[in-house]
């Protein structure tokens, strides 16, 4: 029998591998990264009552977007600066005033933000943006045009 | 000065020992920052100066430039629908059970005012109160 001591070398975890199953995993991680984007501008509806108005049309100012992406304003066509000044000297007088914005099915998405970001650059508290729907009710309640 | 001869110099190496270290720090970094979003719609969102973080896990409804809608609840993974009808009972379901969940709409810039209309509609009529426009950061320079 063979009773030499033999010469064992050390027990190890292989890890030489590990570096490559890292990378694989960085790999994935940064091709599946969406970041997500979770910023944006944020409104609420008023509590549905279809028998209340929340806005009173004649005292609000109103904004209308028309399909080509022009804009009226109070029955005036105005320009984003001449809007911007407009709505600022109104919000000055009364701060509480409401402002509707009332967008043509037509226009862009793009331009309805762009007011939107005007307005609440402008600290306007009170924005109403209504539906095709509403705006229809309010045309047949005659209080709107 | 004795010269020996045989002297067994150790082979260069580049030292890898702490590169898994490394690697295992970058996954942590990209697990961490990763937000599995249920909504991968690819769109050009609307630029805009003001913008305020909005509620994480929230319901989101894209809008592609061509007018297509898809839906998500915010956990499983958004899918197309035939008409803007179908988010109305989509909609019911969740505000029944979370009355204050926020609805964000995800619409590209060019996506005709039309859809997002017919959008906000029916979450108005099912009882949505919060909701929120993504938007992008302006970039600078830019008047749009």
């Amino acid at each position: 029998m063979n009773l030499r001591k033999r010469l064992r070398p050390p027990a190890e975890v292989p890890t030489s591998s590990m570096a490559d199953i890292a990378f694989l995993l960085i790999v994935f991680f940064m091709l599946t990264a969406v970041f997500a984007t979770t910023e944006g501008l944020q409104f609420q509806f008023p509590e549905d009552d279809p028998t209340q108005l929340d806005v009173q049309p004649e005292e609000a100012i109103h904004i209308k977007i028309n399909g080509d992406g022009n804009y009226v304003v109070d029955r005036t066509p105005m320009t984003e600066a001449e809007m911007g000044g407009y709505v600022q000297m109104k919000m000055e007088q009364t701060p509480q005033k409401p402002v509707i914005i009332q967008t043509n099915g037509e226009a862009p998405y793009f331009v309805m933000i762009d007011i939107l970001d005007l307005l609440k650059y402008l600290e306007v508290q009170n924005i109403s943006i209504p539906t095709q729907t509403e705006v229809e009710r309010w045309k047949a309640f005659g209080i709107f045009e | 000065m004795t010269k020996r001869h045989g002297v067994r110099r150790l082979a260069p190496t580049v030292p890898t020992a702490s590169m898994a270290d490394i690697a295992f720090l970058l996954i942590i970094f990209f697990m961490l920052t990763t937000s599995f979003s249920p909504e991968r719609t690819t769109v050009n969102l609307p630029e805009s100066e003001t913008r305020t973080e909005v509620s994480r896990n929230s319901a989101i409804i894209a809008i592609t430039a061509d007018g297509e809608i898809k839906f998500t609840d915010g956990e499983r993974p958004s899918f197309l629908l035939g008409s803007v009808e179908e988010i109305g009972l989509l909609t019911q379901e969740i505000i029944g059970f979370i009355p204050d969940k926020e609805f964000l709409i995800k619409a590209d810039r060019l996506a005709r005012y039309e859809m997002v209309d017919g959008v906000l509609e029916q979450l108005r009529l099912n009882g949505v109160q919060r909701i929120g426009l993504l938007t992008e950061k302006e970039s600078p320079g830019d008047d749009g």
